[in-house]
């Protein structure tokens, strides 16, 4: 007993000198920069796609020579898809890592909780993909929280580009729209139906599913059947959306499927198999695209992960560079930094040019790509300003 | 349109079955209530899925996964239960519960956390009437479900094993006056309930063409609303139970369209027959 409090005594000495002999060497070093993703979990294989993407870009920016000289460290947290492990990792980041600024590379549930908490710390936080509003968005106060800004659309644009390729390219008039019950679906859900019907098209059905959970979609599909639509618009993960795109395929259903960028994924292609073949999606990543960016972005994650990149993954990367470059033009002062990203002029991302941020929202077109022969390939690309300048909120 | 919603509640609530069987028959005999079923549920879709990976044939993996939930349910039984079963029944549960929660960590430390695709040929092919599809899925599971039931209900009533099982489940005390062998019968009434449970997580496994770490945790909860509904330990009952939860979830989203959680449905069925007919859908006082 009385050694072993000896011993711990020693430790913990050892481990305050040590902490305190580190950090300030290491701080003159490295800029650090924050990151979370659902690692694991439920939600993995977008949280893989986040990490590695963001991690090639960390190497690009590295072995390019860092910031000004200096290199950069991401300081990586899995919040498993769960919001209380994203509040705890957001004070870790503020008050243990001390990082400049912060990347999400999660969904809605996790990203949001930490906003406020980014926000009242006065902390630069760039998410990747997370959709919800009040991700940017204070809902108490009514007033867009400045410190935070998203390179994702949201749900209400995508959706309303997506309504926007159905009708006006698609010619379809009579729609299904069957939707997850989560914020998500219906924000995206919302945005197409509104913009479908202002065309003139006519909505048949909208049905929500239980999210997570559902996974035998034959009751809601056979419904759909009966009004034989000349499209059904489905929103969800991947893993819903192969179950939908199959189950579609098997009861058979010919119209077309449109689906948003939940569909964005290499499992997508995997579970869903031929029946994938000619979906269409609403998403954040043109992979046709010829800029150099893209293509070398492309070309750099198979080889290094051995698999193709997703929306998620491209998403993240540019939610990264995004920062670093304001950090390059800025410094590592967090107020300066936030300047530096309010005042983004026509970036030239990965996922598209970014025009601006509007109350931290991103101005950028939006792509449509359907799946040949097993890939998603170029469509569309929706850019008409009434439907991609996202509303301002009040 | 009827019709193929009718297919698709039967199909779904024929799955139940073969999941709640094996625990109303555990229930019937140890008045057990043996929440890791549904783990050695997920258990025979990842046997299945990945014996499909090693030999490529459906039917085989089936086997496979049929004798590995089989297998599973034994070494629960010998080595967990009847260790227990001097202790009072909250006992064996608290160790369900936890051996529930151990197995689904364990898939997803050894097959990791990502949904996988069975993607299997079973090579019957599809039936199409007009408008109505029987998809290949749904022939697979109504064939399967109906040729063991048939096996089940023919053992239970035709074999001398079968009348000794349905006599434990009664009283096993005064069987096993009559020179039975008490613990041969539980164990073969592991070995059954646990190689239909290993036939459902196939064949929701091949349904979905997904197999997934915690895909048990729904079937946990809703089998026991299912058992419930059926008159706990009552076979047939349990069947009938299976399919009207099946049925009823299906109406409610497909023809009514009212959106009202589907695995609510057992549940709330479960509390209505405890309110009225608390012996079960075919059970008398």
């Amino acid at each position: 007993m009385k050694r072993s409090v000896v011993l711990a005594g020693f430790l913990s000495v050892l481990l305050t000198f040590s902490f305190f002999m580190a950090v300030p060497v290491r701080a003159q070093e490295t800029i650090k920069i924050g990151f979370f993703a659902p690692i694991t979990g439920p939600a993995a294989a977008d949280g893989m796609s986040a990490k590695h993407a963001v991690e090639l870009g960390l190497k690009e920016v590295n072995d390019a020579g860092g910031i000004k000289g200096k290199k950069v460290e991401l300081i990586i947290y899995d919040d498993r898809l769960n919001p209380q492990e994203a509040v705890a990792i957001a004070n870790k980041l503020i008050e243990k890592d001390k990082v400049v600024g912060v990347v999400s590379g999660s969904y809605s549930g996790p990203t949001r909780v930490t906003a406020p908490i980014f926000q009242k710390a006065g902390m630069p936080m760039v998410a990747g993909y997370a959709v919800h509003p009040d991700v940017t968005w204070d809902p108490v106060q009514k007033k867009p929280n400045d410190f935070i800004f998203r390179n994702g659309f949201l749900g209400e644009v995508e959706g309303a580009a997506a309504a926007e390729f159905a009708v006006k390219n698609l010619k379809a008039k009579k729609i299904s729209i069957i939707s997850m019950d989560n914020d998500f679906g219906r924000a995206i859900s919302s945005g197409f139906a509104a913009r479908a019907e202002k065309l003139g098209s006519t909505i048949l059905t909208k049905q929500m599913y239980k999210f997570p959970g559902e996974k035998d979609f034959r009751p809601y599909l056979t419904r759909i059947k009966e009004g034989n639509p000349d499209l059904i618009f489905a929103a969800g993960y991947y893993n819903e959306a192969a179950s939908i795109v199959r189950q579609a395929k098997e009861l058979g259903i010919t119209s077309q499927i449109l689906g948003e960028e939940g569909f964005d994924s290499p499992k997508f292609l995997e579970i869903a198999g031929p029946a994938a073949e000619g979906v269409i999606i609403a998403t954040n990543l043109d992979r046709d695209d010829p800029r150099p960016l893209v293509q070398n972005f492309l070309k750099n994650y198979k080889k290094a992960y051995g698999e193709d990149a997703d929306m998620v993954g491209a998403s993240s990367y540019d939610a990264f560079m995004i920062l670093v470059k304001a950090i390059e033009k800025a410094g590592t002062d967090p107020k300066a930094i936030q300047k530096a990203l309010l005042e983004t002029k026509d970036y030239n991302g990965l996922t598209g040019k970014i025009s601006r941020f509007v109350q931290g929202e991103v101005v950028k077109p939006v792509q449509i790509q359907v799946v040949k022969e097993g890939k998603f390939r170029r469509m569309a690309v929706i850019d008409n300003p009434e439907v991609i300048t996202p509303p301002l909120k009040q | 349109m009827l019709i193929q919603q009718l297919t698709n509640g039967i199909a779904i609530g024929s799955v139940y079955a073969l999941i709640s069987l094996g625990l109303t028959m555990v229930y019937g005999i140890l008045k057990i209530l043996h929440v890791a079923h549904a783990g050695v549920y997920a258990l025979g879709a990842y046997i299945g899925l990945f014996s499909f990976r090693l030999v490529g044939d459906f039917w085989l993996s089936l086997l496979f996964g049929m004798a590995g939930s089989a297998l599973a349910g034994y070494l629960i039984e010998h080595f967990l239960y009847t260790p227990l079963l001097h202790l009072p029944r909250i006992a064996p549960l608290i160790v369900s519960i936890g051996l529930f929660t151990a197995m689904e960590e364990a898939f997803r430390i050894v097959a990791g956390p990502h949904t996988i695709a069975y993607n299997a040929t079973v090579g019957l092919g599809d039936l199409s009437i007009g408008p109505f599809r029987l998809t290949e899925t749904q022939i697979l599971i109504l064939l399967v479900t109906f040729i063991i039931l048939i096996f089940l209900w023919a053992f239970l009533t035709k074999s001398r094993t079968g009348l000794a099982m349905r006599a434990c489940a009664q009283d096993a005390e005064t069987t096993s006056s009559f020179g039975v062998n008490v613990k041969a019968i539980i164990a073969i009434n592991f070995l059954i309930g646990s190689a239909m449970a290993g036939a459902a997580g196939v064949l929701i496994g091949v349904y979905d063409n997904q197999v997934w770490p915690t895909m048990g945790s729904i079937p946990a909860y809703k089998a026991l609303a299912i058992v419930v509904l059926g008159g706990l330990g009552n076979i047939p009952g349990t069947v009938l139970a299976s399919i009207v939860v099946g049925l009823v979830e299906t109406f409610f989203i497909g023809v009514l369209a009212i959106p009202f959680p589907r695995d609510a449905v057992a549940f709330v069925a479960m509390v209505l027959v405890l309110m009225f007919k608390p012996y079960g859908l075919l059970g008398k006082a």
